[in-house]
């Protein structure tokens, strides 16, 4: 490499080798900037039963479903706004693999320089060190790249998951917050995002949230896209930028002395078809009702295979099942209808 | 850097060859070929399907490592070993008896050591990271899925499941396993047949460092290794039980044939081993950490591939390189010893100028000069005989019950004769004493 | 009791052993499955209506084929050890065609 460069204003392109980048790797660094703030773990430490010893291998180390998810859905908004990612992360340097690959992706990464949990004390000394001042490690970190958009995390991690973070982060950025989502979109305007939020009962609240804003988000569906083959050669042997801990809370704050915007919750209903009231069988003979309730004496359709098919073809012949047995009315509803009768 | 491992430009859509070689699979003979062709100066890719290098690898016993003797000098105070073997013991078996030869060897415990037990993941990226070292660039999760040809059908690269997948290099050196799909897209292999493979099934149980000391006879960091004849219900194959610092490996190997027609699982076949009464005790309080199974080619040096072709090399499991005759388990060595080879025969093709077949031809005759094939020659009948029949079914009850014989006191009836047993034991088991001498013969000439 | 059954010695004995007594999905719990989104493994199972032996069913050490009523091979690939058993025991050319999973996906062992 030609230099050792560690402050964040650097540049994080090291030597020639990168100005080969084609596509994703072009990051000019225009546009809005979102950050994927990831923990990057051991995902299957080794536990010893009768220690208690918990063995993390450097080479093991990756994104839990959660961060994975959070970079994509970095991606993804940095795409529709035509702006650019940030992956930075508080690790050691076993961690350096996984920032290489987003690098390859065409984030600008960085890490936070924090000590190698060697042994088990250390480890633990980390799980209990102040959140707080770590999302002030960060804010202070990104400070110098810009503004940050949005931040998306992962909601939790496989080793540590508080969650708390997320929400330090928006107090220190002067963000809104929005956390446990399960689905970030772009609007139409870039100082709102929608989310989509589990609740209880598959009801699912919709979230206007107004940028900047820190999301945390659930490992659920979306899968992390892959680099390309030259990215990731030509990122091989990429120094990682490091910035050491330094700075501390309030090293930034949100534009003013406004507090962050708030969160407008909509609503989506999951589709729940009504329930059929089936009326008792009516005869007086109690034998014959306990026939036709159970069924015993009538000829049944034998169990079909529908052999293995796509989703859609299995969403159809599942719709189609219900219909030809009445327990959906044969005009479907809502979007399923529009869907259907374009067929 | 500024050696000779610069990245190319992003698409090269001619022949050119951007890299010197790419190898397929970061196994101990991918790493061992990325490593003699980084340190002699060519560029080499080295591609692994896994997470990371050892992710996908399963071994069964023991590691040589004196293969690496020329490349990692004093190899052993830095490879990440789990036991010395110290103790080799061989063990025949019916459902409740056995008997063991056991052998011992202070030196084995000693610099530059015999043989050692590891755990696949820490080993294979140990010597991943040495080729990485030497200039190799690693590039995991990531498939080869085909081979790239040019016009005249030469093998120029290979093509990945990533974007902008394609790697063009002067030699391809295919060390991708034993389900190889590269040397079978190449030709040099016939489609895979079950009747050369075995199936390896594996449990790593957790047992306490100080335990396994205790009830195996151990101490520090010696270890033993335990074969295992006559435990696999007849399905031709055998057991294995090797100790880890903290964990004791026990599995079985199978005939893939056989163990269909047995329609017997696996696992019923290590829960039978497990509990035998001479492996129980060794194993009371260990629970299961991590499950494991891979095929191993069995069939030795008569159904090895071609190994060489135009601009490919095959090399590892790939090779069928493999020792499995009974009395010898290696692979990891072979694989190592045969990845040095290749690396070395591409370098010297490289610097000829010629990747033909012909230019790449020292591969085999460095091979035929070293233990790698010259084993496998000695020993090519090996496999039929140790999984024949009577070796399999036969002769573990019959040897058992020949101690049986000799040992079990019958007061008041008098002793019997030692050839009287021998004659009963084998009568009882259904060997004639002319087989059995007829098998001695054999095996002399196959072993000796 | 242990949790998962598997402590020798220490749970109530099984017919054929206490080792019996581990359960096959606590024997799969104990492996590490990076599941992708395309199915690496395929059956046709008309191939296999023909098939008298299955013995894609008994060798698999993952358990992955089981038989139908109708006579075909249903399959899982989610947890598969790549080892490639069930397409060299397959007497049908072509019934299972069997690849590796896309890179970084699939079985991830830790103490092979």
């Amino acid at each position: 490499m030609d230099d050792t460069r560690t402050g964040p204003m650097d540049d994080t392109r090291t030597g020639p080798m990168d100005d080969t980048r084609t596509g994703p790797m072009d990051d000019t660094r225009t546009g809005p900037m979102v950050v994927a703030c990831i923990r990057i773990t051991d995902l299957r430490p080794q536990i010893e039963p009768l220690s208690g010893t918990v063995v993390r291998e450097p080479w093991s180390t990756g994104l839990s479903p959660a961060d994975a998810a959070a970079l994509e859905y970095s991606f993804r908004i940095a795409e529709a706004w035509s702006g650019h990612v940030v992956v930075i992360t508080a690790a050691p340097p076993s961690a350096d693999a996984v920032l290489r690959d987003a690098r390859a992706l065409g984030a600008t990464v960085l890490r936070i320089a924090v000590g190698s949990p060697s042994s088990d004390q250390a480890y633990v000394d980390e799980l209990g060190s102040d959140e707080r001042a770590m999302a002030g490690m960060i804010v202070a970190a990104l400070a110098p790249l810009g503004r940050p958009s949005l931040v998306v995390c992962g909601d939790r991690s496989s080793d540590r998951g508080t969650g708390a973070l997320p929400a330090f982060l928006a107090h220190e950025l002067g963000a809104a917050q929005a956390l446990g989502l399960v689905a970030i979109a772009t609007t139409d305007q870039e100082s709102m995002v929608v989310a989509e939020r589990r609740l209880d009962g598959g009801w699912r609240e919709r979230l206007h949230v107004p940028c900047p804003a820190v999301c945390s988000v659930e490992g659920a569906g979306v899968r992390l896209r892959r680099a390309s083959l030259t990215a990731t050669l030509a990122t091989q042997r990429t120094e990682i930028p490091q910035v050491t801990a330094a700075g501390g809370p309030g090293a930034i704050r949100g534009a003013g002395s406004v507090g962050p915007a708030e969160v407008a919750v909509g609503s989506v209903r999951p589709f729940r078809p009504r329930t059929r009231v089936v009326p008792g069988p009516d005869s007086d003979d109690p034998r014959l009702r306990l026939l036709a309730l159970t069924g015993a004496l009538v000829a049944h359709d034998p169990p079909t295979v529908v052999g293995p098919i796509d989703a859609a073809g299995a969403a159809d012949a599942l719709l189609t099942f219900l219909i030809r047995h009445g327990y959906l009315d044969t005009e479907p509803v809502g979007e399923e209808a529009a869907h259907e009768g374009t067929r | 850097m500024g050696k000779a491992n610069m990245v190319p430009a992003a698409s090269v859509s001619s022949d050119t060859p951007v890299f010197d070689a790419v190898v397929v699979g970061a196994g101990p003979a991918g790493s061992a070929t990325a490593l003699a062709l980084a340190r002699a100066g060519r560029s080499v890719v080295l591609v692994e399907r896994g997470p990371f290098p050892g992710s996908k690898n399963v071994y069964g016993g023991v590691v040589y490592g004196r293969v690496l003797d020329d490349v990692v000098p004093e190899w052993w105070n830095e490879v990440p070993v789990e036991r010395w073997v110290v103790r080799r013991s061989t063990m025949m078996m019916t459902g409740t008896q056995s008997v063991s030869v056991d052998y011992r060897s202070a030196a084995w415990g000693e610099a530059p050591y015999n043989g050692m037990t590891t755990v696949r993941s820490r080993f294979d990226n140990w010597l991943a990271t040495k080729a990485v070292e030497a200039g190799a660039q690693l590039v995991t999760s990531t498939v080869a899925t085909g081979l790239l040809r040019n016009a005249q059908g030469r093998i120029i690269g290979v093509r990945t499941d990533r974007d902008q997948g394609e790697l063009r290099a002067k030699v391809v050196v295919a060390c991708d396993g034993v389900n190889s799909f590269l040397a079978k897209e190449a030709g040099l292999m016939a489609p895979a047949q079950a009747s050369h493979h075995t199936l390896g099934v594996k449990e790593v149980l957790d047992l306490p460092g100080h335990v396994i000391d205790e009830r195996f006879g151990l101490r520090g960091d010696e270890g033993i290794d335990i074969e295992m004849l006559g435990c696999t219900r007849g399905i031709p194959g055998g057991g294995f039980l090797y100790t880890n610092s903290d964990t004791v490996s026990l599995g079985v190997v199978l005939s893939l044939t056989h163990l269909a027609e047995a329609k017997v699982r696996p696992e019923e076949l290590i829960a039978d081993l497990k509990n035998h009464p001479s492996i129980a005790p060794y194993l009371r309080g260990a629970t299961l950490r991590e499950y494991a199974a891979h095929l191993i080619p069995e069939g030795g040096y008569d159904t090895m591939p071609t190994m060489i072709t135009d601009g490919m090399l095959v090399a590892g499991d790939a090779a069928a390189m493999t020792l499995a005759a009974g009395l010898w388990l290696e692979g990891v060595n072979f694989a190592i010893g045969s990845g040095l080879a290749a690396g070395r025969a591409v370098d010297r093709a490289i610097a000829a100028g010629d990747c033909s077949a012909k230019g790449l031809a020292s591969y085999r005759s460095d091979l035929e000069g070293q233990f790698v094939l010259a084993d496998h020659k000695r020993l090519r009948k090996a496999p039929h005989l140790v999984l024949s029949e009577r070796i399999q079914q036969r002769y573990p009850g019959l040897i058992c019950d020949l101690v049986d014989g000799m040992f079990t006191v019958t007061n008041p009836v008098p002793k019997q004769g030692g050839l009287r047993v021998t004659r009963s034991a084998a009568a009882k088991h259904g060997v004639k004493l002319r087989q059995l001498a007829a098998d001695t013969v054999r095996a002399l000439r196959v072993f000796g | 009791m242990s949790a998962a059954g598997g402590v020798l010695g220490s749970g109530h004995e099984v017919p054929g052993g206490i080792w019996r007594g581990i359960s096959f999905e606590d024997r799969m719990s104990t492996v590490e499955f990076r599941v992708g989104e395309r199915a690496h493994i395929t059956v046709d199972s008309d191939v296999c209506r023909s098939c008298t032996t299955k013995a894609c069913v008994t060798a698999c050490p993952a358990n992955l084929f089981a038989p139908t009523s109708e006579g075909g091979i249903l399959f899982n690939y989610e947890e598969c050890f790549e080892c490639g058993t069930c397409y060299m025991v397959c007497n049908h050319e072509g019934a299972i065609t069997w690849t590796y999973p896309d890179g970084g996906q699939g079985v991830v062992f830790h103490q092979g």
